[in-house]
């Protein structure tokens, strides 16, 4: 299995790699993206199997990464990890086709939660 | 006009969340009682983060450098003999006011937006039509941590 983090934290990357491998998925194929727009472009070329994707990101921000992909056809599980987990964002993230929401700060137990539903 | 602002008991629970996930909880955040305005006299980092819509309001985190330095190695699981850049602190402290910010945000009216975190080796600075509506004064590590709110308006 293949997974995309997109954030533009490098310190936020390595947290959520850190915390996948405390859930008990460490062992999957990991590629980094820094911002929306890469993270577009590798799902183009990586093909993975799931993209974890901050929200707020310059160059093109998390939901709009989303929205590009399901316009360009792509249907890969995709889900938020971001800071704002208010009711209203859990809305437009699902409405935008979102497989879910991991709020920061979370916990490894959070992360395996939300994984099996697309795992 | 008074403005709107997150209780003081909500964002110190946000700010212990975020710490004790992200920092540990092996070292306490304690009160550090100062009286409002009292400045940090000493080097820090701060980040701070906007929220726009129907909550208008700022975040900002000041911490002392060695705050800053201890938790960006732990942020980046660095051990204390390993290089640690500008840039590394700057993202730490970033992703730290933009979690609480975020959090913030939550706690507030919306729909709003929350900006791209900035963050500065030195003290926050803000413009004359803000006035803080929240603080948080805390140590670490016997360092000082500073937690704000500033909204514009006229203070209540």
């Amino acid at each position: 299995m293949k997974i995309l983090i997109a954030d533009d934290s490098r310190v936020m990357r390595q947290i959520v790699i850190r915390t996948l491998r405390q859930a008990g998925h460490g062992g999957h194929e990991l590629v980094e993206a820094e911002n929306g727009k890469v993270a577009f472009d590798l799902v183009q070329s990586e093909a993975p199997d799931l993209v974890l994707s901050d929200w707020n990101m310059p160059e093109m921000s998390g939901i709009d990464c989303l929205s590009a992909l399901r316009a360009a056809g792509s249907q890969v599980p995709f889900g938020f990890v971001t800071s704002e987990g208010s009711e209203d964002m859990r809305k437009r993230a699902e409405a935008a086709g979102a497989a879910f929401l991991i709020a920061k700060p979370f916990t490894p137990e959070a992360f395996d939660e939300a994984l099996r539903t697309v795992l | 006009m008074t403005a709107l602002a997150p209780e003081v008991t909500d964002l110190h629970a946000v700010v212990e969340e975020v710490w004790t996930t992200f920092v540990g909880a092996e070292e306490p955040l304690c009160p550090r009682h100062v009286p409002a305005g009292t400045p940090l006299d000493q080097a820090v980092w701060s980040g701070a983060v906007s929220v726009t819509g129907a909550w208008h309001g700022a975040v900002t985190v000041e911490l002392a450098d060695q705050v800053a330095q201890t938790i960006s190695r732990v942020m980046l699981d660095l051990d204390s003999t390993a290089d640690l850049a500008d840039d590394d602190v700057a993202d730490a402290v970033g992703e730290l006011v933009n979690m609480i910010g975020g959090n913030v945000k939550s706690l507030m009216p919306g729909p709003s937006t929350l900006s791209l975190p900035a963050v500065a080796a030195g003290r926050a600075v803000f413009a004359s039509d803000a006035h803080e509506v929240a603080r948080l004064d805390l140590l670490w590590t016997g360092e000082p941590v500073r937690v704000t709110v500033h909204c514009p308006g006229s203070p209540s």
